[in-house]
């Protein structure tokens, strides 16, 4: 069996779907858990419903951007890892620079060289002790950083919302500049994006049409990078 | 209200810590599972000395960023969102858009207990749509790529862009003030990031955007929020 074989064998794929189920059950708890609770916290079934629709919208577009990253991950590493690795911790940036991290210590440029047995197992092992650290703390954070920040915020929850939309605002301008720097298509995008957001937003909040707030993302986005892609 | 607080606080909140322990930690133990496989089924055993090398490597990139973005998210996320987004990765371009978003259309505020429940089925829904489009296109193979016309493909390159140009603005409308400040920041920060400025910090270009960022946000919003002016014009 030669490496690329290995990698894609049903054994491969039945490790690797293992991590694939688990997060898809955790998932799946999550959100019955969050939508049952929901109108005990006071949520209409109408909120509810709402948060799922959008949050659907909003995953497909960047849904498909991992999708061509897990594309050209599994050329170099096989499909089950790729599968896996894009389902599971990571992301697209982090997977490919570990992946390259393991084989280039056993002298195998990913992409470039074939890959070998030694150089699989490298790829697989650094992708994986490289990404724990996201589970462990964040697995072990999650119960603690409720009580510092209520500790910050002293249980007042306007302050609360307020470190909240002060953080997403930050997080975005942060996302947003580092786009722009680049001065090149992907700027573009971005200005578009936003500039197409800005025009929706105030469109739809003027004529009040109830259905463009829904979709104003979604229409923001297919039109910058149509825009962008055909220039 | 109060009885609401209660369901949150002493029933909810603690089944959730629970369940994402359950799953946090199952999930450090299964993520080994292919390396396993590839040791004790195919012999294939890594050499000892080539794993502490790219380990070292690996972690002197992401260590730091791996301690910064569980901390940074979480105002954000809540604790619900945090066990989901570290099990599942793609943070910054899909659970936490897809979080906020919901958060938005169903007109709750993030922090605040609705808001962390609404972030929890955001980002659920996105995990799930997430595993199915991969799921499809991994049994489909890379044959799916050369399938799509070139432009599809290029056009794919700037989703992000665009997604978080638009998802900017969608904030910043809120919060005119800030939004400006930090953009103003970040655009300067990273230039120098990208000029290397900051490379005496080891892997400084993978975390310091995301540290900085959001961390001078939660300081000038504070600082903004106090000013009385500000807050008469919200």
């Amino acid at each position: 069996m030669n490496a690329m074989e290995i990698a894609n064998s049903p054994a491969m794929w039945i490790a690797c779907g293992l991590a694939v189920l688990l997060v898809i059950i955790q998932a799946v708890i999550f959100t019955r858990q969050a939508y049952k609770a929901g109108p005990k916290v006071g949520l209409t079934n109408t909120q509810l419903k709402k948060a799922v629709k959008s949050s659907a919208l909003t995953a497909i577009g960047p849904s498909l951007v991992v999708l061509s990253g897990m594309l050209s991950l599994l050329i170099t590493v096989g499909g089950p890892m790729a599968w896996m690795r894009l389902s599971f911790i990571g992301s697209v940036m982090f997977e490919s620079i570990a992946a390259g991290i393991g084989t280039s210590t056993v002298g195998v440029e990913l992409g470039v060289d074939p890959m070998t047995g030694s150089a699989l197992t490298m790829a697989v092992w650094t992708m994986i002790i490289g990404s724990i650290g996201w589970i462990i703390i964040g697995t072990f954070s999650a119960d603690k950083m409720d009580k510092v920040q209520s500790k910050i915020s002293g249980g007042d929850p306007a302050k609360l919302a307020m470190i909240s939309s002060a953080a997403i605002v930050g997080l975005f301008a942060g996302m947003t500049a580092q786009k722009l720097v680049t001065l090149n298509k992907n700027a573009l995008a971005c200005v578009l994006g936003g500039g197409i957001m800005a025009f929706l937003m105030y469109l739809s909040e003027k004529k009040n049409i109830a259905w463009l707030k829904d979709w104003n993302l979604t229409i923001s986005i297919f039109a910058a990078l149509m825009i962008t892609a055909l220039i | 209200m109060n009885e609401n607080n209660q369901f949150y606080d002493n029933e909810y909140l603690p089944k959730q810590h629970k369940i994402g322990k359950l799953t946090g930690w199952t999930g450090l133990l299964i993520c080994f599972a292919p390396a396993l496989v590839l040791g004790f089924l195919y012999h294939l055993w890594p050499n000892p000395t080539a794993l502490v090398t790219a380990s070292v490597a690996a972690l002197s990139s992401f260590l730091i960023i791996q301690i910064v973005e569980p901390i940074s998210y979480y105002p954000l996320v809540g604790p619900v969102g945090t066990y989901m987004a570290f099990l599942s990765g793609n943070i910054s371009n899909m659970r936490i858009p897809c979080a906020s978003m919901a958060q938005i259309s169903a007109e709750v505020e993030p922090g605040s207990h609705k808001g962390s429940i609404i972030a929890a089925i955001g980002m659920g829904v996105s995990v799930i749509i997430n595993i199915t489009v991969l799921t499809l296109g991994v049994i489909a193979g890379s044959s799916i790529l050369a399938m799509l016309p070139e432009t599809v493909i290029s056009a794919l390159n700037y989703v992000l862009p665009a997604l978080f140009g638009a998802l900017f603005i969608q904030f910043a409308v809120k919060q005119k003030k800030l939004a400006v400040i930090m953009l103003a920041i970040c655009i300067l920060l990273y230039i120098g990031i990208n000029g290397g400025v900051f490379d005496f910090l080891p892997g400084a270009r993978n975390y310091l955007g995301t540290l900085v960022s959001i961390f001078s946000a939660i300081a000038i919003g504070t600082a903004l929020h106090k000013t009385p002016t500000k807050q008469s014009a919200e």
